[in-house]
């Protein structure tokens, strides 16, 4: 194990723009997925029973859809249509497609635990739809999926591995490549293990104390 | 299912004094007629009490007034305004007129303040410090403006109930609809909703109010009506329809509700 830490030590660069990479993908499929979700979300439960189809199709069809699937389609199938697009452009377009379905999924769920009479009280009031998924509905139902937004994070930390399969250099594609110069395959997963759990554990506590600041004086759950 | 806007537009001309008009209004949930030929008129700063048994049609009569209900047949003239498909008049009537719910339906996730600023800022525009100014003084004057800060889950149903009247009277509403506000409260906590209901009710308020609380029916109101089968089938000044009361199925309903008392 010392001489493959000393051989990462000696990539660092390599080894720490691979941690970037990774950190890069997370963060914005985190967000586009986040608020790719919220649309979808708003969409499903602001129009008509065509339009409900719809997003429900979506989101059905993101879910049911390996991952993987989708990335290759588009990284090394898409150029035999004459488009190429980069590594990051694919997965980021990729995992937001998916991601977003998930997000939507548990924002749809959570809604379902609203009070309809609090959407009717927020009407008479002269909100406005808009104003009432804004104002209302929206604050309620991301506290309610706080735990499984952010489960969705650290699925996302995890997942962008599965980019390295299509020519991401990101932090496992970095230690695959240390794996292969030093013959030393058990230390660079382990290796590659740890990190991903060190990494995954400060979201944990992030996502912990996001918990914490949200929960609303006075509601009572179940725990 | 809605054919009610092309017939309204030329005679929305209801008097001056009319608050809320309702002519031949009926509605239905699929094959059940829920309410059938309501005619109704409220004068302004009238104060209307409507009861009956449960499934009469009562919440859903005063619901089509803010259009959380669409009728289906006749017309519904709101502070001059008609009710149509057209959402500008359903806008209109919710700017005008408050409402209170039975299960009080205060947004969680704000606090008692922010309840009462949200639409004064959001739907009239009001400034933020003139919208709490305004909030505070409608606090104090339900009699809890020690709680501006607190979340309506720290709050007791009759404390939660008087802010939800707080917030509708934010918006300077010119009428109130109540739909049973305190048929959800412990017994303990309906005379201290009902006191700040009759105070308003002073104030010449036009209030439309659902409830069964037949002595605080028997002091503010100037109108009592009763209704059965989606139909109104008596209405009467207080003193008649409690002594004299003139349908058999209004007499079997106040010995009911009075006759335990």
């Amino acid at each position: 194990m010392a001489s493959f830490l000393a051989l990462m030590l000696e990539y660092w660069p390599q080894v720490l723009s691979g941690l970037g990479n990774t950190l890069l993908l997370a963060a914005v499929i985190s967000v586009t997925g986040l608020a790719g979700g919220v649309v979808v979300f708003y969409l499903a439960i602001s129009g008509g029973p065509l339009r409900r189809r719809l997003t429900e199709g979506y989101i059905s069809f993101f879910i049911g859809t390996p991952l993987i699937v989708l990335l290759f389609l588009m990284y090394y199938g898409l150029p035999q249509w004459g488009l190429k697009l980069t590594p990051f452009t694919v997965a980021v377009i990729g995992f937001t497609l998916n991601v977003a379905a998930y997000n939507a999924r548990y924002l749809m769920t959570a809604f379902r635990g609203l009070d309809p009479d609090e959407l009717q009280a927020a009407r008479a009031q002269g909100f406005s739809d808009l104003q009432v998924f804004q104002l209302v509905i929206l604050p309620q139902v991301m506290r309610l999926s706080v735990p499984a937004l952010t489960n969705q994070v650290i699925l996302n930390l995890k997942d962008s591995s599965i980019a390295f399969l299509i020519q991401y250099a990101e932090f496992f594609a970095q230690m695959q490549d240390l794996a292969i110069r030093s013959f030393r395959f058990l230390d660079a997963y382990l290796v590659a293990g740890a990190v991903y759990l060190a990494l995954v554990s400060v979201v944990v506590v992030a996502a912990r104390w996001l918990e914490r600041r949200y929960v609303l004086p006075g509601v009572r759950r179940a725990r | 299912m809605t054919a009610n806007d092309s017939t309204t537009t030329g005679q929305a001309a209801p008097g001056e004094s009319d608050a809320v008009v309702m002519r031949g209004v009926s509605k239905w949930y699929g094959d059940f007629q829920v309410l059938t030929d309501i005619d109704l008129n409220v004068r302004r700063g009238e104060r209307v009490v409507i009861c009956g048994p449960s499934g009469s049609g009562k919440s859903t009569l005063i619901r089509c007034i803010n259009r959380l209900e669409e009728h289906q047949q006749g017309d519904i003239i709101v502070d001059g305004v008609a009710l149509t498909d057209d959402l500008r008049s359903v806008d209109r009537v919710r700017r005008e007129v408050g409402m209170v719910f039975q299960q009080f339906n205060l947004f969680p996730h704000l606090t008692v303040l922010e309840n009462c600023v949200l639409a004064p800022m959001r739907v009239r525009g009001a400034s933020r410090r003139a919208a709490e100014e305004q909030a505070l003084a409608l606090l104090a004057r339900v009699r809890i403006p020690e709680q501006a800060g607190k979340y309506p889950g720290q709050l007791s149903g009759g404390q939660q109930q008087r802010v939800a009247i707080a917030r509708a009277l934010c918006m300077n509403p010119r009428i109130m609809l109540f739909d049973e506000p305190t048929s959800a409260l412990d017994p303990e906590m309906v005379k201290e909703v009902l006191d700040v209901m009759v105070e308003l009710a002073g104030d010449g308020m036009t209030m439309l109010c659902v409830t069964h609380e037949m002595g605080f029916a028997r002091r503010i109101a100037d109108r009592v009506i009763f209704m059965d089968g989606g139909q109104i089938v008596e209405q009467a000044d207080p003193e008649a329809f409690f002594t004299a009361p003139k349908h058999a199925r209004t007499q079997a309903f106040l010995s009911q509700v009075l006759g335990e008392r």
